[in-house]
């Protein structure tokens, strides 16, 4: 893995509504150290603001889209809840701010994505580009 | 915010092909850009770790050639449930086992949104 990537990094948050069980108090500072957490990173200048996604939604697949289905976007702990951009050089200070986001202690676990440079179709396209000139080479 | 899952496409597609797909999808995004209805959008590298639990244990995730795997996404900036299905309707990875997921960006933070429905709740 590049350790080095000068277009950042995406933080994707994956959990259930965790939140919906705690108690007033425990929403309150599980919010306000959030809120701080983002603060200061947004302060550093090392994230521009995410979002948070609503717990609904549709998947759209199949040829021309002709399938829609809805969820499940609140039971999943794998639903993404939300993103973080992160304008970061390397996947150590990524990683490492990942891991001191507030929400892990509540089961949120968070995706780690290096923001590619170029789409992946056009890099797989020129590497099998070159391996078909090596084999009828 | 539309996010595509599936990173697995590439597979059994030509270096022709798979370049028109690619192709497709920028000129997609550029005009959804014009039309002021894309205002962000990225594609990811097929490698990442995963954090997890209490203890923040860093793990490698299986981004690559998974079904279900985000491989970028795209920020709208429009108004309805409907116009954001029509616009993943005219994804150009659809027939390559792309999916579109379409969800809509909360106001606020859940978090915040439901401690002031609790507080509300402890007043009464």
């Amino acid at each position: 893995m590049s350790t080095q990537n000068q277009n950042g990094y995406l933080l994707l948050y994956r959990s259930n509504e965790w939140y919906k069980a705690l108690s007033s108090e425990e929403l309150q500072k599980v919010a306000s150290e959030n809120k701080a957490w983002i603060d200061r990173l947004t302060a550093q200048g090392k994230a521009t603001p995410g979002h948070a996604l609503e717990r609904k939604g549709a998947t759209v697949f199949g040829k021309n889209g002709r399938h829609v289905s809805d969820g499940p976007f609140a039971e999943s702990k794998e639903a993404i809840g939300g993103y973080l951009l992160l304008d970061v050089e390397t996947i150590e200070e990524a990683l490492a701010i990942a891991q001191s986001c507030p929400s892990l202690a509540y089961g949120t676990s968070i995706e780690v994505r290096p923001v590619a440079d170029e789409c992946p179709l056009d890099v797989r396209a020129r590497e099998l580009a070159r391996e078909e000139q090596l084999a009828n080479a | 915010m539309l996010l595509f899952r599936g990173t697995d496409l590439r597979k059994g597609l030509s270096p022709e092909e798979l370049q028109k797909v690619s192709e497709k999808w920028m000129t997609w995004f550029r005009r959804l850009t014009e039309q002021g209805k894309a205002v962000a959008g990225q594609p990811l590298e097929r490698d990442g770790k995963i954090v997890s639990g209490k203890d923040r244990v860093v793990s490698d995730g299986p981004f690559a050639e998974s079904k279900e795997a985000i491989g970028g996404y795209f920020l709208l900036d429009i108004a309805t449930m409907d116009e954001a299905v029509a616009i993943a309707r005219e994804c150009p990875g659809l027939p390559y086992g792309i999916r579109v997921e379409v969800r809509p960006v909360a106001g606020e933070c859940p978090i915040a949104a439901q401690a002031r429905t609790e507080a509300q709740f402890a007043q009464v």
